[in-house]
């Protein structure tokens, strides 16, 4: 398995807060309350909470890639 | 249930605490014709991937107060102003000039004022008499101290405000006109307010969305403020009072899960989460919106353009989707639940919600551990009609 990588897109968060909420060390928000990634590169063991992150978004605004394939956004399979 | 043949909605509520029976069988159909209490027609997408897809889904229009849209019911629109535009991009640029103040940082910010909200109001239960009523004692005035503490309306005038948006919200259940007194007092004393902070700058919300709107003009009219102050305290305040006080009932009319609880004080995050999944004090009416094409579900069902449409908040209960969806899992992980929505609409007030009753389940677990109905699960009752549906009262003893 290769490293994760973690992108948000701030234009389309609607500051939910559910991301920051589910895994501070990864996910802040700016001054305006818009998602901000900390962390592109998140431990392995922080996979499964990523994942729900991504697919907990109410906005499908953050996006979780492995070598440079997408495992997981935020929309439910 | 008959897809073609129109079934009143909301449907019934459940005897006890507990999920009505339609929320259990609906699915069966993905899309459920359904009459609205002012007699219009809609439609009510059943299906969780279906509900998700479509909140994100900007061929439904939010903007049911301008189309020719069903309206809930005859005389009440709570929310709707044909001259506010719902939909992107207008909405986007106002909405997130008033998110900045929701972010987690400004809401953990408040977290040791509704602490301490609770506190006094706990103080007052515990002196007063028992049975106590949770509504009055706990449930209403949490939202309405915190709402009042964040847009700075000063103590002297709070039980009037109070009054004011019990007469809008007609939860006191008045007739017309004075409903119609109360909203348009209510509407003034917010121009006044908004005229004293525009004078007298705070460090409140209504200062700072002032400031914003004249740092970056156009994004936030004065109308478009106004607007927005008066929704996010409607949005507020009565569904947060509500959910309180039935997600307290649904825990304790099952004694087994509110003593697992208490013993694990650290759940009370993910079992606040799964209450709000199990909520019994909303409905769909919430997310009306309007089809601007035909919009086909996933399995092929087609939405007619033109149709009046609700997303389904019982999907809540979906079980393709959610493991043994009628049983409250205080430890439930993957619950991405539809209570606050979801897309560019997702409730603005969620974060602070979600604390609020963090603070106000824990608050009273913690003082009282003995905590239980004083009346049967069955017994609890609902108002007739209005938006909101929670009970009206609550006797707990200890
Ligand atoms: S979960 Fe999505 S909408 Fe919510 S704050 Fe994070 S990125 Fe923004």
């Amino acid at each position: 398995m290769g490293a994760l990588r973690v992108t948000a897109d701030s234009s389309t968060c609607v500051t939910s807060s559910l991301c920051v909420y589910r895994l501070a060390q990864v996910f802040d928000q700016d001054e305006q309350g818009r998602v901000v990634v900390l962390d592109e590169n998140p431990p392995e063991g922080l996979r499964r909470e990523l994942l729900r992150a991504a697919r907990g978004c109410p906005t499908g605004s953050i996006r979780v890639e492995e070598a440079g394939e997408g495992v997981g956004e935020g929309v439910d399979e | 249930m008959d897809s073609s043949c129109p079934v009143s909605y909301p449907f019934p509520w459940a005897p006890a605490p507990d999920i009505p029976e339609h929320w259990r069988t609906m699915r069966e159909n993905p899309l459920l014709h359904v009459t609205l209490p002012s007699g219009d027609p809609a439609v009510l997408v059943t299906r969780y991937k279906d509900v998700r897809q479509l909140f994100a889904d900007e061929r439904l229009s939010r903007n049911t107060s301008r189309y020719p849209a069903s309206r809930i019911s005859a005389n009440n629109d709570l929310f709707g102003d044909p001259e506010i535009d719902n939909d992107p991009p207008r909405y986007l640029e106002e909405r997130s000039v008033v998110m900045r103040a929701f972010s987690a940082r400004r809401i953990e910010a408040l977290r040791p004022v509704v602490k301490q909200i609770t506190q006094e109001l706990m103080d007052a239960m515990e002196a007063g008499p028992k049975p106590a009523e949770l509504m009055e004692a706990y449930a209403y005035p949490l939202p309405i101290l915190v709402i009042c503490h964040m847009l700075g309306v000063p103590p002297e005038d709070r039980a009037k405000f109070r009054s004011l948006i019990d007469g809008y919200l007609s939860v006191t259940r008045l007739p017309d006109d004075e409903v119609e007194r109360c909203r348009v007092q209510y509407w003034d004393y917010l121009s006044e307010l908004i005229a004293a902070k525009r004078a007298e700058p705070g460090d409140d919300l209504i200062s700072e969305l002032i400031r914003v709107s004249q740092e970056e003009p156009g994004k936030l009219t004065p109308y478009q403020l106004q607007h927005w102050v008066k929704t996010l305290l409607i949005a507020g305040y009565v569904t947060t009072a509500s959910q309180i006080g039935t997600s307290m009932a649904v825990l304790l009319h099952r004694p087994e899960v509110a003593e697992d609880l208490k013993a694990n004080l650290e759940l009370v995050p993910s079992a606040v989460e799964e209450l709000l999944r199990f909520q019994i004090m909303g409905t769909s009416l919430g997310s009306l919106r309007y089809a601007l094409e035909d919009i086909e579900l996933l399995d092929g069902t087609v939405i007619p353009k033109g149709a009046t449409v609700m997303l389904s908040v019982e999907s809540n209960m979906d079980d393709d989707v959610f493991e043994e969806p009628l049983t409250l899992d205080i430890r439930r992980q993957d619950n991405h639940h539809m209570t606050f929505g979801a897309g560019i609409h997702f409730c603005a007030g969620a974060a602070l919600a979600r604390m609020e009753l963090q603070e106000a389940t824990d608050g009273l677990l913690r003082r009282f551990p003995n905590l239980r109905l004083a009346v049967a699960g069955e017994e609890l009752e609902r108002p007739v009609g209005g938006f909101l549906a929670g009970y009206a009262r609550i006797p707990v003893k200890w």
